[in-house]
């Protein structure tokens, strides 16, 4: 328990409530008081996230968590099958379920009899940690109960796994990433976990040719896919040109195909057009160009490895939130667990390239120059076609470049 | 083409639209023509039309293109069958929710003292939570009130080391840490959930760290699972701005407490006591400081517009002999007049000559709009008025409650109550659960919703919209006023939308 000035690290159950909303034709019902369910409105609507007849709470009283009675939870249940007919319901436990012990996998189990719906129980309460943990549970939760077997393999169709909608702009990245694969190599989205999918969706998993692994979250889940349905798995994060020139050559390779030449060759064309940067760093006099990432562990590693392509040293990598879902995270990047720690590093930079989410930038000095990239952010309306990701968030990424350049 | 673009033309094609049609339209689009895309809302209706398979397919459809799920299987019939009559509740625990599954569900108790810390200009606002609750509660202060981001809110968050250990340990750290970098001039250290469940004591806590820093410091706790709503977060953060307070020299002023909405300099109240001499001294908690509200015990009377006011009220008048005037937000004139009567009494000063003025001319308005009230029904949300003792008033006027939706039963609220059932006997819920109302509107028929909804929705239904909003910031018979003109504009919208929906 420390002192946090701004905004916390989302929990687990954030993670895993935003994941969920993506998924049409299910409902998410909460276990727990109704407050934090209204409460929580107010970000997963700013996270573009539908939940209009989509978010239930059944509140609890002070009897429900003296006695443990669940008879709200069940009635709810059932209320919600018969009034919404949902093909799945996510039964997701709440700070004080998860403290009590209510035992809500239990609930769902014997319920099932009840209702038509699927349920699928989330027990964790926010204790277990930040949202990665949350969303790689998700995940794997997903994948474990949803997609059917017997579903033929269909030439040119992908899943992706690992797009959390709290990442800044994620629909833009997304959006840039179907159009490449579409572009380069044919390819077609079957479901894409969690950024606008659907139950439909996830169950038709299996047809895919290749599992897309966006977040490293998502590995877990892609493994096992590729057990159960013998998909095998890309995982890569297109930052930067040679990223993405890497990435499609491993999308390719995974289903025997290469990537149009017209594709690659524009990629590597505008990847050697970064060699003017040199002269801007000539005529900066020799001065120290340096950079710190701030934000989710792919992120913070495709940007940084693009800066440092483009002469920029990357004097820290900090990931937003905990190591602890990433599986062999590098070593230098930095996660801090006290909010003061991280504040104290971007109080101190000075004549720096940041990118980072809206609350670093506001504490670090005017001399740096700022550039929104991760989450938490304050503006409400949100690109849906300017990626990060791909060629187009490679460009963009590029004048970001340059404009430091020339500062 | 886009997805959504794409997924209407399909839903277009199996409502009827010929397929050449659609085809037409397409190439007529890419060589630049204005797009001609089939309009949604006459598309959702034709979908309510159709049955069986074909209405779920459609259905399925007009989720994947972002339209909220419908409620296939619910009906108003049944859901009102589960409810109660007015005329069968003793206590809160006889009011059922609507449905059990909620949506959006009550705002939480932490919402409302935050919302009290941010009206004393110099409090810190301490939240002792989960992530989530700290999360979303900085995001409700990230404004100017507050001080913007880096502002007076801050948070010490529990991991799941405190749940099984405890948290005072590191509650005095980050104490240390908070008094160092902020300076406050008190602090409102707000509790949420599971700190109840874990049992740690706060109050205790927040003594140690009052003795410790020599600076006031109020534990409110704001477990959502021993009440209703928010409102017990209001009352308990006001409450606990007793413990700022100390004994001081009688000033004759008068101190306004539980006006959250508005500017207090612009009511009729206000207006009548400046004209009358009389000094206003604490505004809680409409924008106040530490050192204001360490002096309210100098106050003659307390006047209280919101019953979240009235603990605080009571404690002031037991330990400094304060006296106080509940002054809510009266729809009828009498109780203003009352209200008045009793302020002037207390202030030992003459009753206003405008007051009879204003008694006069709110009862032309109501004589005005009884004759066309008669018999009209409508339900009742929320509103910024006391929702039985504006139920009362309204029904004495002619007008009949068909549902009543509250979440607050207090034993004073039982005189109203009998009034009500002298003319109706109403269906009662508790409030924020806006879902499974469309399916009630379908059975009942208001004329008028009194609260928050959506105005097209209700449109559609024949149904007009009230809402109370602006009577927030308003305190005498201004409030009767208001809402008579209210009541009469939503009749008069009704009866237009009444026969749009051919009822």
């Amino acid at each position: 328990m420390s002192l946090v000035r701004f905004l916390p690290t989302p929990s687990d159950r954030m993670g895993i409530i935003w994941s969920l909303l993506a998924v049409q034709g299910a409902i998410v019902l909460e276990y727990g008081p109704a407050g934090t369910t209204h409460y929580s409105m107010g970000l997963y609507g700013g996270l573009g996230l539908r939940f209009q007849n989509r978010l239930f709470t059944t509140h609890m009283s002070e009897d429900d968590v003296v006695m443990g009675d669940v008879t709200r939870l069940e009635e709810a249940l059932v209320e919600l099958d018969k009034n919404y007919a949902p093909k799945v319901i996510f039964v997701v436990a709440s700070s004080v379920t998860a403290v009590i012990g209510t035992d809500i996998k239990g609930v769902c189990r014997y319920m099932q009899n009840e209702v038509k719906a699927k349920l699928v129980a989330f027990e964790q309460g926010g204790f277990r940690g930040d949202y990665s943990v949350g969303l790689a549970e998700t995940y794997k939760l997903l994948v474990r109960n949803l997609p059917q077997k017997g579903v033929a393999q269909e030439k040119g169709v992908y899943n992706i796994i690992g797009a959390s909608a709290w990442r800044y702009r994620m629909a833009s990245d997304i959006w840039e990433v179907k159009s490449l694969l579409s572009e380069a190599l044919g390819l077609s989205c079957n479901a894409c976990l969690c950024c606008d999918t659907s139950v439909e969706e996830l169950q038709a998993m299996g047809k895919a040719q290749v599992n897309i692994v966006l977040g490293n979250e998502g590995l877990a889940a892609a493994q096992y896919l590729e057990e159960k349905f013998g998909t095998p798995y890309v995982y890569a994060a297109p930052y930067g040109y040679s990223g993405t020139v890497r990435f499609l050559e491993s999308v390719g390779e995974a289903i025997g195909e290469m990537p149009q030449p017209l594709v690659l060759m524009r990629l590597r064309m505008k990847e050697k057009g970064m060699s003017m940067l040199s002269m801007f760093a000539m005529m900066g006099g020799g001065k120290t160009k340096q950079a710190v990432v701030k934000g989710d562990y792919d992120l913070v590693q495709g940007v940084s490895a693009f800066l440092e392509q483009a002469g920029i040293s990357v004097v820290h990598k900090i990931c937003a939130h905990s190591l602890k879902a990433i599986a062999e995270p590098a070593a230098d990047v930095e996660s801090y667990a006290e909010e003061g720690e991280w504040l104290q590093l971007i109080r101190g930079l000075h004549a720096t390239l940041i990118f980072a989410d809206d609350v670093a930038l506001t504490q670090a000095d005017a001399s740096n120059m700022k550039v929104l990239i991760s989450a938490p952010f304050m503006n409400g309306v949100v690109a849906t076609h300017l990626p990060f990701m791909g060629e187009k968030g490679a460009d963009f990424l590029l004048e970001q470049i340059q404009g430091y350049y020339q500062k | 083409m886009g997805i959504k673009e794409e997924a209407m033309w399909k839903m277009a094609e199996k409502m009827g639209m010929p397929k050449s049609a659609i085809e037409a339209i397409k190439a007529k689009q890419k060589q630049g023509g204005k797009t001609a895309m089939p309009d949604m809302g006459k598309m959702m209706s034709m979908m309510k039309a159709m049955k069986g398979d074909k209405q779920d397919e459609m259905r399925k459809m007009a989720e994947r293109m972002g339209m909220p799920p419908q409620a296939v299987g619910m009906d108003g019939n049944e859901l009102l069958g589960r409810l109660n009559r007015l005329s069968r509740v003793q206590t809160i625990k006889d009011v059922p929710q609507l449905t059990t599954a909620l949506f959006p569900g009550t705002h939480c108790p932490l919402m409302g003292a935050a919302m009290i810390a941010g009206g004393i200009d110099d409090c810190l606002l301490v939240i002792v939570g989960t992530d989530e609750c700290s999360y979303y509660t900085k995001s409700l202060t990230i404004n100017e009130r507050y001080g913007g981001i880096g502002g007076r809110c801050v948070s010490v968050v529990l991991d799941s080391h405190d749940v099984t250990f405890g948290s005072t340990e590191s509650m005095h750290k980050a104490f240390a840490e908070i008094v160092e970098e902020y300076q406050p001039k008190c602090v409102m250290l707000v509790t949420t959930c599971v700190i109840e469940v874990i049992g740690d004591d706060y109050d205790a806590i927040a003594e140690e760290l009052t003795r410790k820093y020599q600076l006031p410091v109020m534990a409110v706790h704001t477990e959502h699972f021993k009440c209703e709503d928010h409102f017990p977060g209001f009352e308990r953060a006001l409450t606990a701005c007793q413990r700022i307070m100390q004994p001081q020299e009688g000033d004759g002023s008068v101190n306004v407490l539980g006006q959250r909405m508005g500017n207090f300099a612009d009511t009729e109240l206000h207006r009548l006591l400046a004209e009358a001499g009389v000094k206003i001294g604490v505004q809680l908690p409409s924008g106040c400081t530490t050192e204001e509200i360490r002096r309210a015990p100098a106050a003659k009377v307390n006047i209280v517009v919101h019953d979240i006011a009235l603990p605080l009220a009571q404690a002031m008048q037991e330990q400094y002999g304060i006296p106080y005037v509940y002054f809510n937000r009266f729809a009828a004139p009498e109780k203003v007049l009352q209200a008045y009567q009793h302020l002037f009494n207390y202030l030992e000063l003459p009753l206003p000559a405008e007051v009879d003025a204003m008694l006069a001319a709110c009862k032309e308005q109501e004589e005005q709009l009884r004759p066309l009230v008669q018999g009209v029904p409508y339900i009742y949300g929320n509103t910024q008025y006391d929702c039985f003792e504006l139920n009362s008033y309204l029904c004495s006027l002619g007008l009949v409650p068909q549902l009543i939706q509250s979440n607050h039963l207090r034993e004073d609220n039982f005189a109203d109550i009998q009034s009500i059932l002298a003319h109706a006997d109403p269906y009662i819920c508790k409030a924020a659960n806006i879902a499974p109302l469309q399916y009630v509107y379908d059975v009942l028929h208001p004329w008028f919703y009194m609260g928050h909804e959506f105005g097209d929705r209700l449109r559609a239904k024949g149904i007009a919209l009230l809402h109370s909003d602006p009577a927030g910031k308003m305190l005498g018979f201004e409030c009767s006023s208001f809402l008579l003109q209210a009541v009469a504009k939503a009749v008069s919208a009704a009866k237009k939308f009444r026969e749009e929906a051919g009822l």
